[in-house]
């Protein structure tokens, strides 16, 4: 690309104190109890706060909305001093009824369906709580519950705004797009000041917020965040080179492009490290044909795969080399509870085929290159991934390849994400997928992947044929959930990570790396793979030229 | 046929016609496996009791047909229901975006008819120029090239040369300019999507102008106007242009429905906040209403393109409205 006589985004004043940044898809909704998709609850981040806070530097979780609290020694009864003198974006105080509000009116309210009512339904019964006084609150929990802090990052809304739409049982549709922005009301650093649908969103920052800086100054620094709704990556990348926006977040692939850059177009890439979540290939051990059933329940069938795969090449060819091994099913990002000792399997097509020969009995009788087993089934596998990722496609076309060289036939077979989720988890019906998962940065929120009961216990459904490692996996889990001391239990997920490297139900693939490139007008700048390139958000200002 | 029944009789026609193209798409997007809500199922924080209640709560859980009922009864009070991702009205979200999709679509037809109308009749008249063959290979050009390809390379050339926004509708700054400075601030942006637009359509409609008017050019009645020293641009835009635009004119009615409909690629790759996004996005997710909403709206559009391209004609061609054929 020839470099720019004049840019169309003007350098004036306006740009001062503003961030601009791009976003794919545009949010739908500011009501962040019933916002599903990751549109809306990137915005909501500027906008709410909870009680508390999680630090993605540390894995710590701080104080936010509330100031302190103490619990009961069995950890059954936890109570929260809150923050004084806290005001909502529109000056109303803050108090102890607003999360009473959130809690009970909104999360357990049988009409409103949300996703934060499974996260405090523990051991199948609901959090309770108390309003002492206006300034305290106090939890009642049916059993102790270790990720209970960290849940309470869970935003609280206002009482005086909504509550009117809980009573009419309008609240589900309450805080959509078309919404007067004044009346979207949170405690956090920014207010919505203008939402043009499909084009951008403006937030401003907020006059009452609480925070103050080091130097006593009132936080957040910013003036104003725009983001700026762009769908097609190729576009938010010239748009970015151009000045516009503030922010590209980047591919492997568009390093090579947009390094040559930096000085020029002042922006700096930043690494971050391994994305959030997992990748990986799982086989169905609960597989139609009785033969599958049984290679795919050999813990050693599983490892031999997990020899044929040559995941540096995947880093090299998917990602550009911006991707690193995955090991354990928690991704080297969590902080704290990720085991860096979890078993890992080097590329090693020997071992794999010895393995797969010697000890799970594959013999090639025909000599055409697939093994067969003793029965005489030949070893073919129908892998499947859904269409919509172009990288996940090409791990899954890689795959076929490491597996053919091992004597593996694989048919390859993409199909629509629902379709894929249908099979997975409905009919069944499925040999072997490359997946991911998203990730939380408390192992306790992959309880429903990891315990055999689980319903996205895919590989082995049902709860009914847990192995016997799968029930020692319930029990660490289950323990984990009830042990306050954070040591202990990362020892109980140390344990669990070592296992699952062992027995592979999941079979790692590679994690793509979190690339930023940010305009260096901004600071101070920490990036992270959790926290994203501007966190703490309310700290970042923009430098004088 | 009198104007009159045939109008009636398109309106009859009208109603199977918006009946049965929602029921056709209700049944496409039934074709594909699973609902909205599957893109939950995957998500480990989430349990299963939530998805079903969310499934209930839409009447997902029910047979296609009795989905389709209920479907219908909402219509039937002029409701288009709710988005399951955006939990808004399907109508406050396909009108929030509306405008600006006829604004880019809008200004692209008007520039296009408009150019190709009077530049066919020109091309007509000359067929020997350099102009002509010039035009006739813009017109091939644009009209073999895919629009998103041709997207894609004038915002390279743009963001190489500068002068024109890379996309979207307004700059980030638009509040803070003078009125004049709004206006073409909005118009800049235009550029790009809307010369992408229209530069098939105008090829399109010039090389069938051109076609109608040399036809035209070549009956007696012109000779006989010739003969009778009318002066030759009142021969071209008056009599041979009134002559040649019947077909364009029953193509301008249909085009209607791609007001709305039409600018969805284009729309995605320059970042125009209109309905294509919206469409597209519903159409990947299975927001079930939000694309039977746009549905509806776009074949009602159909229909009401097609009277209007009724009712135009009978003004621009006086042989319709008397129900006599044949030429003059």
């Amino acid at each position: 690309m020839c470099a720019p006589i004049a840019s169309f985004a003007a350098q004036s004043d306006f740009f001062d104190g503003t961030l601009v940044l791009p976003i794919a898809t545009e949010p739908k909704t500011f009501n962040v109890l019933v916002a599903q998709e990751t549109s809306s609850t990137e915005v909501a981040q500027y906008l709410f706060e909870g009680l508390t806070e999680f630090n993605p530097k540390t894995g710590a979780v701080l104080p936010d909305l509330a100031a302190s609290w103490h619990h009961s020694p069995d950890g059954l009864v936890w109570t929260f001093r809150l923050r004084k003198g806290v005001r909502w974006s529109d000056g109303s105080p803050f108090t102890a009824q607003d999360v009473a509000f959130t809690f009970e009116q909104v999360i357990f309210n049988p009409a409103i369906p949300n996703g934060a009512r499974d996260i405090f339904t523990i051991q199948g019964k609901p959090v309770t709580l108390n309003v002492l006084d206006d300034d305290t609150v106090e939890f009642h929990l049916p059993a102790p519950f270790a990720p209970f802090l960290f849940s309470l990052t869970q935003p609280i809304i206002p009482k005086h705004i909504l509550e009117k739409a809980v009573h009419d049982g309008t609240f589900s549709s309450a805080w959509g797009l078309g919404e007067d922005p004044a009346r979207i009301v949170g405690t956090g650093p920014f207010r919505l000041a203008k939402v043009l649908p499909g084009e951008r969103v403006e937030l401003v920052r907020n006059p009452y917020y609480w925070r103050m800086g080091h130097d006593r100054r009132p936080l957040p620094r910013l003036d104003r965040i725009i983001l700026m709704i762009i769908p097609s990556q190729e576009n938010q990348l010239l748009r970015f080179l151009d000045g516009e926006t503030d922010l590209f977040v980047m591919r492997g692939s568009d390093y090579p492009v947009l390094k040559p850059l930096e000085k020029e177009r002042n922006f700096k890439i930043h690494r971050t490290g391994a994305s959030l979540g997992s990748s990986f290939v799982a086989l169905n051990q609960q597989a139609k044909e009785p033969w599958k059933k049984k290679w795919f329940q050999n813990r050693d069938f599983r490892r031999a795969l997990s020899h044929g795969l040559d995941r540096a090449s995947m880093a090299d060819i998917v990602f550009n080399r911006f991707a690193v091994k995955q090991c354990s099913p928690l991704s080297p990002s969590v902080p704290f509870f990720y085991n860096d000792e979890t078993p890992c399997y080097d590329h090693d097509p020997g071992t794999a085929k010895m393995i797969l020969t010697e000890v799970v009995g594959f013999q090639d009788k025909d000599k055409d290159g697939i093994l067969e087993d003793e029965e005489g089934h030949p070893l073919e596998i129908v892998l499947m991934t859904n269409t919509e990722d172009p990288a996940r496609l090409q791990l899954a076309q890689m795959i076929r390849e490491d597996w053919r060289r091992i004597g593996i036939r694989v048919h390859l077979q993409p199909l629509e994400f629902n379709a894929l989720v249908s099979k997975l988890t409905v009919t069944h019906d499925w040999d072997a997928v490359v997946m991911g998962l998203t990730g939380s940065v408390d192992p306790h929120f992959g309880a429903n992947v990891w315990l055999s009961s689980g319903n996205l216990h895919f590989w082995n459904p049902g709860g009914g044929n847990a192995t016997y490692i799968e029930t020692k996996v319930d029990d660490l889990f289950g323990k984990a959930a009830v042990t306050l001391d954070r040591n202990k239990r990362k020892e109980y997920y140390d344990e669990w990570q070592r296992i699952e490297g062992e027995e592979l139900p999941l079979i790692p693939t590679v994690l793509p790396e979190v690339l930023y490139a940010v305009r260096d007008r901004f600071a101070p700048l920490t990036p992270t793979a959790l926290g994203g390139p501007f966190y703490p958000i309310e700290e970042v200002e923009t430098k004088r030229s | 046929m009198s104007p009159r029944h045939s109008f009636f009789n398109r309106c009859l026609m009208a109603i199977p016609l918006l009946l049965l193209l929602p029921l056709l798409t209700f049944w496409l997007m039934h074709l594909m496996p699973g609902n909205y809500f599957d893109q939950l199922r995957l998500n480990p924080q989430i349990s299963r009791a939530t998805v079903e209640q969310y499934e209930k709560l839409y009447h997902l859980n029910e047979p296609v047909l009795i989905q389709y009922v209920y479907w219908l009864k909402q219509l039937a009070r002029l409701d288009f229901g709710y988005s399951f991702a955006y939990k808004q009205p399907v109508l406050d979200i396909l009108v929030s975006r509306l405008g600006n999709t006829v604004l880019l679509t809008g200004f692209s037809f008007a520039w296009a008819w408009i150019l190709a109308v009077f530049l066919g009749l020109l091309a007509a008249r000359y067929p020997r120029s350099i102009f002509n063959r010039l035009l006739d290979g813009i017109a091939y050009a644009a009209l073999s090239m895919p629009n998103f390809f041709l997207c894609l390379i004038l915002l390279h050339l743009a963001a190489a040369w500068g002068g024109l926004p890379l996309g979207g509708m307004r700059s980030v700054d638009y509040e803070a300019l003078s009125a004049s400075g709004k206006v073409l601030d909005i118009l800049s942006h235009l550029a790009i999507p809307s010369f992408v637009l229209g530069i098939g359509i105008f090829s399109f409609l010039f090389r069938l102008m051109r076609a109608q008017a040399q036809e035209v050019y070549e009956r007696d009645f012109v000779l006989y106007l010739r003969a009778w020293r009318i002066p030759g641009y009142k021969i071209l835009f008056k009599h041979v242009a009134r002559n040649a635009i019947n077909p364009l004119i029953t193509l301008l009615g249909m085009q209607l429905p791609a007001l709305v409909s039409g600018a969805a690629l284009v729309e995605i790759f320059t970042g125009w906040p209109g309905l294509g996004q919206v469409m597209l996005q519903a159409v990947r997710a299975q927001d079930l209403f939000l694309v039977m909403g746009n549905m509806v709206m776009v074949s009602a559009l159909l229909v009401l393109g097609n009277f209007l391209s009724d009712i135009l004609l009978v003004i621009v061609d006086p042989r319709i409205r008397s129900g006599k054929g044949g030429a003059s």
